[in-house]
């Protein structure tokens, strides 16, 4: 049973529903064949014969649970759509959006994170980390004496709780920590077209240039989200996120204007595989380490 | 085998619903039930049960609820719903018109 466990990835009211369910069919399975006379060990091992591969078995249930349903879809790719209404419609110009977006995004996460991690959350939480990186960022552009307090103190704090959630996230499954960073290569991508660090006096006016089309990456990565959350199987799961990841910092290179140079273009693209593909490689070394994946 | 499962592909779900409809019943039940009355044809494993009771609830068809039995374990019961005997009351005239176009096939002509 454990081993179906380790790999339903469901969120854990759903998790514990059928964890319950299969305990209760192979006590009665296992009842059965005491009472047609096999011993104990006999009848534990014919259950576990029975079942089959524990793997199979969890992956099958996993599928007629994985796809969400078009309430949870909508909800998952709202932040993306969000994102994409602030900057399509320019109301990141106005401090009272960017308040709204911010409360609505920590109220969501909050939510999320303590009713079960559904898989709507983590789109959620993934822009409520932003917050905490641009924080850390200004705080590198206080005057001399100031930014090595933020060195010293901000960023290890905020680097902890960036890898606290992230491990958290690996550990209920690796595909919702993609899910979640999922927006990074894209706002990396367009931090650098609008290069914010080479000439900080007219990075608004760019950010206005390009909002337009910074709105239409963010709507391709909601689009994304949706597919998500309605596909059954991990794989074409994990293959909307790559795919919509080289959509998105396509589309960054091209409105650029040749802003991204072609270096930091594949470097992003390297970079977004790395981050949407190593969740994987850190979930099968947790699991080697003998934690359990679901907390 | 792979063939008998390609046949029960299809009908997995109504058969489902046809036993559900009769009584409520839990998961190992169904199974011990589908063997008994198909005379040891329809053999169901756990992975194969159970996410075709999730397809069947999430389409409204049936709603599993927990009962507290006697002895204090707890058992998941499989109910219909409104919307579940209206479909299997099409899919049984579906079922035997399907199954009178096959006899008329199938069988051979008498001469």
């Amino acid at each position: 049973m454990d081993s179906v466990r380790d790999n339903l990835r469901l969120d854990l009211s759903a998790e514990r529903e059928v964890i319950n369910e299969l305990e209760t069919h192979i006590e009665d399975e296992l009842q059965d064949l005491k009472e047609a006379g096999l011993s104990e060990e006999e009848a534990a091992n014919t259950c576990v014969k029975l079942l089959g591969s524990a793997k199979l078995v969890a992956r099958q249930i996993y599928e007629a649970h994985s796809q969400g349903t078009w309430g949870q879809t909508l909800l998952a790719s709202m932040p993306h759509l969000l994102f994409g209404l602030l900057f399509a419609l320019n109301w990141w110009r106005g401090i009272g959006w960017l308040l709204i977006m911010l409360v609505l995004v920590l109220s969501m996460a909050v939510y999320g994170w303590w009713h079960g991690r559904p898989a709507w959350l983590f789109p959620w939480l993934g822009y409520s980390l932003l917050p905490v990186v641009a924080a850390g960022l200004l705080l590198l552009y206080l005057p001399k004496g100031w930014s090595w307090l933020a060195i010293l103190l901000y960023i290890p704090l905020a680097l902890w709780l960036l890898y606290s959630i992230t491990v958290q996230t690996i550990k209920r499954d690796w595909l919702y920590s993609s899910l979640m960073l999922l927006p990074v290569p894209t706002i990396i991508g367009w931090f650098l077209a609008v290069e914010v660090a080479k000439f900080p006096g007219h990075w608004l006016e760019r950010l206005h240039q390009f909002a337009p089309w910074i709105g239409l990456s963010f709507l391709a990565l909601a689009v994304a989200v949706a597919t998500f959350i309605r596909l059954r199987q991990r794989w074409l799961k994990a293959t909307v996120l790559v795919i919509s990841g080289l959509i998105t910092l396509t589309m960054v290179a091209y409105y650029a204007d040749g802003r991204l140079s072609l270096p930091a273009f594949l470097v992003l693209i390297i970079a977004m595989l790395s981050l949407l593909l190593s969740p994987a490689l850190v979930e099968r070394k947790l699991r080697r380490g003998g934690q359990q994946p679901v907390v | 085998m792979a063939k008998r499962g390609e046949l029960m592909k299809g009908s997995t779900d109504s058969l489902l619903l046809c036993l559900i409809g009769q009584q409520p019943m839990y998961g190992y039940q169904i199974i011990k039930e589908l063997d008994k009355r198909s005379q040891g044809y329809f053999k169901f494993k756990e992975g194969t049960l159970y996410p075709a009771l999730r397809r069947v609830e999430r389409a409204g068809l049936i709603v599993g609820k927990w009962q507290l039995l006697p002895s204090g374990q707890q058992r998941k019961y499989y109910h219909i719903t409104d919307k579940g005997r209206y479909t299997l009351v099409e899919k049984r005239s579906q079922w035997q018109e399907f199954l009178v176009a096959m006899n008329l096939i199938i069988q051979p002509v008498r001469v």
